[in-house]
């Protein structure tokens, strides 16, 4: 059924594939489009909040509560709902997706800074750090790993999420499966072929961040070698 | 904590001692303001602390704590230059700093390269001190720097820091909840009870030999009279001349000198230099000393000896007694356990 | 605003509310779908992971789980099973969407209580073995009650994110509230596409906050704190096996 008499009716049709790489590629750099907007908007806006949160602590709670709650608005809902106000176009996808990445980003960022051991900020505060350079060089730099995994999780939920942009007539690897799959009774080539690489792009994009991670954190791998 | 009235030595090192609650670790935060006084002054060469920036104050202020606080994400290097980077220096003083205080602490200069993580815990503690001192600051803040590494390293390292405070008399204020230790590395111990209560504050010798009440006398632990002897040198006991006689002496000059001295061993002396002792009956049939053989004394010190290790060394030995040199060897004279009780007494 | 007044118009006229396609049946369909899924996979994800957790293997499975569990979109997974099931002929609706959802279900379930059993103190494991308990009672007794915070966490997320994900089985024809939103776009009527949308958003925040009620009974021994929302290997755990 998979490599077999390939025709119409198989899993993937290979031929389809080649007859329509231009649309594939296309679907391709709007999906990653709109994923990084999203990441990257998300998370200066996460970064804005979690400095907040941190300095005012009584509002981390609040914050929290907001975010947590449009987290657990389904993410067509949500498109819908937005709708009216924004039409179908990809500021309303954008508003939506930058939403879901806001909790698991102030979380882990705050967690991150929170995480840092107190002797540790007592000790650079003991040299003469004022506030905000510590901030910066001490608590943001040690709070790295929980950041980035933050980074991965928003940007690997967020390729999820942007497939579902399909549903409001947005391109991507959604648009694909919407438009030559779904909409045409069920074509399952394109179906396969936009769920793969979405989740192809997922994984490049979590490793490639993993790396990331590891550039700039050279301390962690060193272990005592005595 | 209650009021607290405490004057502490410039380029000598105070301990604060005592059990857990009697805000010791509050007092030395104090001084560099980690903590705020409800009331009171705390005066820094003259100055109150409160006038000057927190952060100025802090960056003339050396800080060691027992989890040392290195850096990970820093090199061994950049966590020395810490204060002095935040302070402005240029990159080569930094580098030549760096270089002395390497030397100073003790550390191979090939650790600069590495992170925190890689060091063993002997090593990280070395490098908490040299980044305390990096900007030479002329006061030191100690707080349980030792309670973390185990006995050997801790001895160690605490032999390094009475080393290091020879070559740069710091100022220190150490806390530590541990007697001995505070015994051994201070000018200066401050005996605090719960509450901030100073119960005592003086030279630990002082205190051995009087504490003000129970408390700090069950503080200090037993055996305080053994404890002052590890304060003591030698050098501060008289010595005698014990059953030793010139080589040159008559065997029944030997004999006449064991007898009267109550011994039964006999050591002989060739002027300056020590030959050695040898049992009476090895004199018997003996026609000259110079033909007796001897063995070195095995239990023998010199003067900056402590003296309760002398003590350690007589009771195990064969002579009951300690030859003393100085430190070319020249032999100085006996040293027994009566002349350690007199020098005690004194 | 229009919007609204089309979405107030069509939920207050009552027989919108009854029959086949109304909401109250609908919302019922979307539930009780949504709740099949999360005991199917709660019945597979929660045994699996904690007798992994408890022999501490499987740790590189369990983030390699959580990791293709979230990158696959539960969109393109049920565009994908729907043909497929069409093709082995379960039909449209139900099954094709609750096999969906109980793949999605099981990452966070399994991560969870992965973590959870294999976090408890070894010192805790060690006395009672100590005092002459057998494995299993060691896991029944010990390990699962310790470890609940987590697992129910693992569940509530799961949860939330089915009985959202059922949503998007509307286009494939399952009948819960996501059929709203499809008929909604398909016929241009705004009433029923906002009562869709805002329907789902209701239903997920009422099993959201059942979770935060039901959690801290189930586990009356733990003080009011703060817990982590999401399953430890979110945040860079301190164990080698992770790094």
């Amino acid at each position: 059924m998979l490599f077999g008499a390939n025709g119409p009716n198989s899993f993937i049709w290979w031929d389809w594939v080649d007859r329509h790489r231009d649309l594939i590629k296309d679907a391709t750099f709007e999906h990653l489009r709109l994923t990084l907007i999203a990441v990257v908007v998300g998370f200066l806006l996460s970064g804005l909040l979690s400095v907040i949160a941190l300095r005012y602590r009584w509002t981390y709670a609040p914050i929290t509560w907001v975010t947590g709650t449009l987290y657990t608005i389904p993410s067509l809902a949500l498109f819908v709902l937005l709708v009216p106000w924004t039409g179908f176009t990809t500021l309303t996808a954008e508003i939506g997706l930058v939403s879901y990445t806001l909790l698991i980003l102030i979380r882990n960022i705050v967690a991150g800074v929170d995480g840092v051991p107190a002797p540790l900020k007592e000790a650079a505060d003991a040299m003469g750090y004022r506030p905000v350079r510590r901030f910066f060089e001490i608590d943001l730099r040690l709070a790295t790993p929980a950041i980035v995994a933050g980074l991965r999780i928003a940007t690997v939920t967020t390729i999820g999420l942007v497939t579902v942009t399909g549903l409001i007539g947005l391109g991507g690897y959604g648009g694909l499966i919407v438009d030559q799959g779904v909409n045409r009774n069920f074509f399952s080539t394109p179906i396969v072929v936009g769920a793969t690489l979405s989740v192809a792009m997922a994984v490049v994009l979590d490793v490639g961040l993993a790396g990331v991670e590891r550039l700039l954190t050279p301390w962690a791998r060193r272990k005592v070698a005595s | 904590m209650q009021e607290l009235s405490l004057e502490l030595p410039q380029g000598g090192l105070t301990a604060l001692v005592g059990p857990s609650g009697c805000g010791k670790t509050t007092t030395l935060k104090m001084i560099n303001r980690l903590i705020e006084p409800t009331s009171g002054r705390i005066e820094v060469e003259g100055r109150e602390v409160h006038e000057v920036a927190t952060h100025e104050l802090r960056r003339g202020i050396g800080y060691v704590i027992q989890q040392t606080g290195l850096f990970p994400h820093k090199t061994i290097a950049a966590n020395i230059a810490t204060v002095p980077s935040l302070l402005g220096w240029s990159k080569e003083r930094i580098k030549e700093r760096t270089s002395e205080l390497v030397d100073l602490v003790g550390l191979d200069p090939e650790l600069l390269r590495r992170y925190p993580a890689e060091l063993s815990g002997g090593q990280q503690q070395r490098v908490g001190v040299a980044r305390a001192l990096a900007a030479n600051p002329p006061i030191l803040l100690m707080d349980e720097p030792y309670s973390a590494v185990d006995p050997i390293v801790r001895a160690r390292l605490q032999d390094e820091l009475v080393a290091l405070q020879h070559r740069v008399h710091k100022t220190i204020v150490l806390v530590t909840h541990d007697i001995d230790e505070a015994i051994k590395l201070a000018d200066y111990i401050a005996i605090l009870n719960v509450g901030g209560v100073l119960e005592q504050f003086g030279p630990p010798a002082d205190l051995l030999r009087s504490p003000a009440n129970e408390f700090v006398a069950s503080f200090l632990g037993r055996e305080r009279a053994l404890k002052r002897m590890a304060l003591l040198r030698v050098a501060d006991v008289d010595l005698v001349t014990g059953p030793v006689v010139e080589v040159g002496a008559s065997v029944d000059e030997a004999q006449k000198v064991m007898a009267e001295q109550g011994v039964d061993w006999i050591g002989l002396r060739d002027g300056d230099r020590l030959l050695g002792w040898a049992w009476s009956h090895d004199l018997d049939g003996a026609s000259e000393l110079r033909n007796v053989t001897t063995e070195p004394f095995r239990a023998w010190v010199r003067p900056s000896t402590a003296l309760r290790e002398a003590l350690d060394l007589i009771v195990d030995s064969s002579t009951r007694v300690a030859a003393v040199f100085d430190d070319d060897d020249r032999y100085l004279g006996i040293l027994t356990i009566n002349q350690i009780a007199d020098g005690m007494a004194k | 605003m229009g919007a609204i007044q089309d979405f107030a118009n069509y939920a207050a006229d009552s027989s919108h509310w009854w029959g086949n396609r109304g909401i109250l049946h609908r919302s019922v369909e979307h539930m009780r779908l949504s709740v099949c899924a999360v005991v199917v996979a709660a019945s597979v994800a929660i045994p699996a992971a904690m007798f992994f957790g408890h022999h501490k293997r499987g740790g590189l499975a369990a983030q390699s789980i959580v990791n293709i569990g979230r990158a696959i979109p539960s969109f393109a997974l049920l565009a994908f099973l729907f043909p497929l099931s069409l093709q082995f002929g379960f039909g449209l609706g139900f099954w094709p969407t609750l096999v969906a959802l109980v793949l999605l279900a099981i990452p966070p379930m399994f991560t969870n209580a992965y973590v959870g059993v294999r976090d408890v103190d070894p010192a805790i494991m060690e006395a009672s073995r100590g005092m002459g308990m057998g494995e299993g009672q060691v896991l029944l007794r010990v390990e699962t009650p310790i470890a609940m915070p987590l697992i129910l966490t693992g569940v509530r997320i799961a949860a939330v994110q089915v009985v959202a994900t059922a949503t998007l089985g509307g286009l494939f024809g399952f009948n819960g509230l996501g059929s709203y939103i499809f008929e909604g776009f398909a016929q241009q009527d705004d009433g029923k596409l906002y009562t869709g949308a805002v329907g789902v958003a209701v239903l997920s925040f009422f099993t959201e906050l059942a979770f935060s009620l039901v959690a801290p009974r189930a586990t009356p021994w733990l003080r009011r704190d703060r817990r982590p929302d999401v399953a430890p290997l979110d945040v860079p755990p301190r164990k080698e096996v992770f790094s």
